[in-house]
This record gives C-alpha cells, sequence and structure tokens, in this order.
C-alpha cells in the first residue's frame, strides 16, 4: 500500500511540474504547480510528517500560489509573446533530456548499492504540531526568532518596494 | 522493494532537476520564479525523508524555517517583479538585459 501511494504521489507531483515547466500560460502552470505541491504534501503524511503535509497544503498551495496568481492576474499578461510560437517539441527535448540523465543514474545507482531502508517501522505519532512545536519551541528558538526577523524584512521590503518613491520615508 | 531513503533522494533530485531546467528555459520572470519554488520544495522532500531514517524531528523543524524563506522569497521577488512591470511593460528577461549592456 505503502509502495502504491508513494509511486502515486511521486508521479503526480513530478508530473505537475513538468507541465508547470512546459506550460505556456502562466495562470496554467500556477493550477499546474498547486497541483504537485498537493502531491508533495502526500509525500510528506507518507514520511510520517502530518503537520508538514498541511503546511504544505496552507502555506503553499495556499497562500503563496493565491500571491503568484494575485500577480499574473494583476500583470494582464499570462502568455508571453516571445515564448506563444514555440512549440512544445523543443522544450520537451530540454526537460526530457535531464529527466532521462538522471533516471538512468538513479537506475544505475539502485543496481549497484541497492536501497538504503528506513530503520523499522513508521513511528506511530511522527511530526505531528506538538512534538515539532516542542522541538522548534525549546531547541531551536532562535532560529524560530531569526526567521521571523527575515519574514518581517520581508514584509517591510515589499512594502517599501510596492510604494510610490516620493512617498517613502527617506526621501 | 520496499521504499526507504533512496526512492525520496530520487524524487527530490528529478524534482529539483525539473525546476533548474524551468529557471534555464523559460523567459517568463513568473514561471521562474516558480520554478524556484519547485526546486525548494524538492529540498523539503529531502530534509523530511532523513528526518524519517534517523528518527528526528530537527529536519521537520528546518522544513518550517524553509517554507518562511520561501514565503519572504515569493513575496519579495512578486514585489519587484511588479515594479519591472510597472517600468518597463514587461516579464520577459530576455527584455531586461539594461545591466547587461
Amino acid at each position: 500500500m505503502e509502495t502504491f501511494l508513494f509511486y502515486l504521489f511521486a508521479a503526480l507531483m513530478l508530473g505537475g511540474a513538468v507541465m508547470t515547466v512546459a506550460s505556456r500560460s502562466a495562470v496554467a502552470a500556477a493550477v499546474w504547480l498547486i497541483f504537485a505541491f498537493v502531491n508533495a504534501a502526500g509525500v510528506f503524511a507518507l514520511l510520517s510528517a502530518p503537520f508538514l503535509a498541511i503546511l504544505q497544503i496552507l502555506i503553499y498551495a495556499g497562500a503563496i500560489m493565491v500571491l503568484f496568481l494575485f500577480v499574473i492576474m494583476m500583470l494582464q499578461s499570462p502568455v508571453l509573446p516571445a515564448e506563444r510560437e514555440r512549440r512544445g517539441l523543443g522544450k520537451l527535448l530540454v526537460l526530457g533530456a535531464p529527466a532521462a540523465a538522471i533516471a538512468v543514474i538513479a537506475i544505475g545507482w539502485l543496481a549497484r548499492s541497492g536501497v538504503t531502508a528506513f530503520a523499522g517501522a513508521a513511528p506511530a505519532e511522527g511530526g505531528t504540531a506538538e512534538r515539532v512545536a516542542e522541538l522548534l519551541l525549546n531547541r531551536y528558538l532562535l532560529a524560530f526568532e531569526l526567521i521571523s526577523i527575515v519574514l518581517l524584512v520581508a514584509i517591510v521590503g515589499a512594502l517599501a518596494l510596492g510604494r510610490k518613491e516620493e512617498d517613502l520615508p527617506w526621501q | 522493494m520496499a521504499i526507504g531513503l533512496t526512492h525520496y533522494l530520487v524524487l527530490a533530485a528529478a524534482m529539483f532537476a525539473v525546476g533548474a531546467a524551468g529557471v534555464a528555459i523559460r523567459r517568463n520572470s513568473l514561471i521562474m520564479l516558480m520554478s524556484i519554488e519547485i526546486m525548494l520544495c524538492a529540498v523539503n522532500v529531502v530534509f523530511a525523508a532523513y528526518s524519517r531514517l534517523h528518527g528526528d524531528l530537527s529536519g521537520h523543524v528546518f522544513v518550517l524555517m524553509n517554507f518562511a524563506v520561501a514565503a519572504a522569497e515569493a513575496a519579495i521577488g512578486l514585489a519587484i517583479l511588479v515594479e519591472i512591470y510597472r517600468l518597463r511593460r514587461t516579464v520577459n528577461v530576455d527584455e531586461l538585459k539594461t545591466l547587461m549592456e
């Protein structure tokens, strides 16, 4: 069952990523990316990380992709004229070559060294919100505070970029 | 064959390659930003897989950090893009080469 689910989520996630890169329209790319991220949440769930799976959907598929779609709609140019005429074949080759190279290397690697298995069965609890928060607010408290500063600077930076130049306080 | 660490690493490598190819071949800067998100997502899968291998949740904490970095990157990147669009009326990176000339 786990094997089946892994291959299902992995194939859908990779397919979504490839379609994101291959779509001509930015709106289509964004929707495919949401699809890929939802399947990435499935991969996290298989890695016994339910909290990360939920956050993946909330933050990535929710917040970040809404921001992307909002900007795409605002810029009103979902398809670039320069990319409109290009047919899919060349793009498919450029995408297919690295994917095929990786597949060959991966199969060779698997054949030579076998699979590094996870020790034991999946832990009963895994990364629940409670256990992750315990680590986050004790051992990694400093990193947690620093990342909040990163977010604060990002907010200020985005606001400063969005305003007219003469409105900025230091002008 | 049971699913092990190797499967997740191969998946993440393929995902990263797709993202890198996207940055390399696309001319639409919005889709280039999305490709960067794909690469960040691949990194998250590696963090979670090693966390599962060692039975240590520290990896999950760093995935959370990566979420925050990705959100900051998207917000700033898109703000810069909107500003460029306001000045130049384009999001095609081939037409944005003033610094190069």
